[in-house]
């Protein structure tokens, strides 16, 4: 397994945040993971990524153990909510700024960012600076910057909670295209059902703490936990009631 | 005929508030200007002249002061800057703000008597480097205070998002912090440069009369009833704040609006 993590936990005070944390994951591979605010998803993901540390566990990253590594060490990009791209930065900038912290030649860095701007789709804007761009620009950007890194492992922490319907559904069409083009190993973190069945290779639901990783999606969505048996219950009430409406009608 | 008050208002409140500075410089050429005579019986260059053949001291106290107020002003900022990090990501954060007030509550005067024990001891007491460790007191808790704002969850995000591209902390620090908080240091730096630059009672103290700083020096012929060499050095120390007022709006204010 590409990424093996190991019986983590972490409490603040006397509230435990993370419980008995287990799950493993292919290389390039995605695992959405489903669960409402407060559930403990993005501690879990700090956790992950070096930003916080656990109580007790270990993370395996390609058989190497990074529990003790600091964040720049592990190869691990965390992306936020928020797009943060740098804004005394051009979009070209921004999405070359991993590489010349790691001093790639400007040569290098020039093929590179060229190249990814061109997966994302944003030939037009490479010379704009982030205020001038819109929501979904701005995301891609940030995207393009995680991945130009060449990450072991992309940790997405519900990355199109901010964008409109509209736009949220682009950047996932543009995500599963990049996340296959990169080969990407990635931890998608949602609390919309919808997103989590369509981004995921697989698929997991935490609770309190607690992550359920299921075998496939359709015992996902035969778990009467994960709520979405309540979710296609309500769709089809809605399409009855919607067409005897239409029968009064006609 | 129907008279149009705005512009006259206007253009009479703008002489209200040049009046001062343009007698001011009048005043700097002036000298034998006794009551009732309505013109000074000289004008000219003579009292400018004296400055540069060094006469009362003056270029040397504006030399002085610049020193003073620049080195208050960049270690405040630097420092304050760096020392705000640590403060607002602290656990006892709030305790910790409260206590930079600390040298706001007590008048300049009280907290130079309060601090000449120990300057005494140290050897630094009557000197530059005291008058500008002394300084710093007044104006680290101001910088420090001043870059609260600045950190926070979406700076503390920034870092950590530095930090998972593989940059270290200076890195974050270098590339990304100090070009985002551009504006603020500026700022910071102008603000914490003015509070030196126009201090009197902490440094009349400490200096004890051997730190003549402009201001002192500005005092010091007021109580003199030199009132023309008054108005000069009145004119030195306005020429730096008037000079780093115009940099700050032309390259800091107009960009952050």
């Amino acid at each position: 397994m590409f990424l093996e993590v190991q019986q983590i936990n972490k409490k603040y005070k006397e509230e435990e945040v993370v419980k008995d944390l287990n799950f493993n994951l292919d290389a390039h591979k995605t695992l959405s993971i489903l669960g409402k605010s407060g559930c403990g998803k993005t501690t879990m993901l700090k956790i992950i990524g070096g930003l916080e540390n656990s109580d007790q566990g270990k993370i395996l990253l390609n058989g190497e153990e990074i529990s003790n590594l600091s964040p720049e060490k592990r190869a691990v990009v965390y992306l936020y909510q928020e797009d943060l791209l740098f804004p005394h930065l051009t979009v070209f900038e921004n999405i070359a700024f991993g590489l010349r912290i790691k001093k790639f030649t400007n040569q290098e860095v020039d093929r590179k960012v060229k190249a990814m701007i061109k997966s994302i789709e944003l030939e037009a804007q490479w010379d704009k600076m982030p205020h001038q761009l819109s929501g979904g620009q701005r995301q891609r950007v940030s995207f393009g910057r995680a991945i130009i890194t060449n990450p072991k492992l992309l940790l997405l922490d519900e990355p199109f909670g901010s964008l409109d319907a509209g736009t949220r559904q682009r950047m996932q069409s543009l995500f599963k295209k990049i996340a296959a083009e990169f080969r990407i190993t990635s931890l998608f973190v949602t609390h919309d059902l919808k997103e989590a069945i369509l981004m995921g290779d697989e698929i997991g639901y935490m609770q309190k703490g607690k992550l359920k990783v299921y075998k496939s999606k359709e015992v996902f969505i035969r778990d009467p936990e994960t709520g979405v048996g309540n979710e296609i219950d309500f769709w089809k009430g809605l399409g009855m009631e919607n067409g005897s409406l239409k029968n009064c009608t006609m | 005929m129907n008279i149009r008050w705005k512009p006259i208002i206007l253009s009479a409140f703008v002489l209200l508030v040049l009046f001062p500075f343009v007698y001011l410089v009048l005043l700097s050429f002036a000298s034998e200007w006794r009551f009732p005579t309505v013109l000074p019986e000289y004008f000219g260059l003579k009292n400018w002249r004296a400055i540069l053949g060094s006469e009362g001291g003056l270029l040397k106290s504006f030399g002085l002061s610049l020193v003073i107020s620049l080195s208050v002003a960049c270690i405040s900022t630097i420092t304050g800057f760096a020392v705000s990090r640590t403060l607002s990501y602290h656990a006892k954060r709030n305790t910790l703000t409260l206590l930079a007030y600390f040298p706001y509550v007590l008048a300049p005067v009280v907290f130079a008597v309060c601090l000449s024990y120990f300057f005494l001891k140290l050897g630094i007491f009557g000197s530059a480097t005291g008058v500008i460790i002394a300084q710093f007191f007044i104006s680290f808790p101001y910088a420090l205070i001043f870059f609260m704002s600045f950190w926070g969850q979406r700076t503390k995000s920034y870092e950590e998002l530095v930090s998972t591209l593989g940059g270290t902390r200076w890195q974050a620090y270098i590339k990304v912090l100090l070009p985002m908080a551009k504006g603020m240091l500026l700022i910071c730096f102008f603000q914490t440069f003015l509070i030196s630059w126009f201090e009197y009672g902490l440094t009349s103290i400490i200096g004890v009369g051997k730190v003549q700083t402009l201001t002192i020096k500005v005092f010091l012929f007021i109580k003199e009833a030199n009132f023309y060499y008054g108005a000069l050095s009145c004119c030195l120390l306005i020429f730096p704040p008037v000079l780093l007022l115009y940099i700050n709006k032309k390259y800091v204010f107009n960009k952050l609006i």
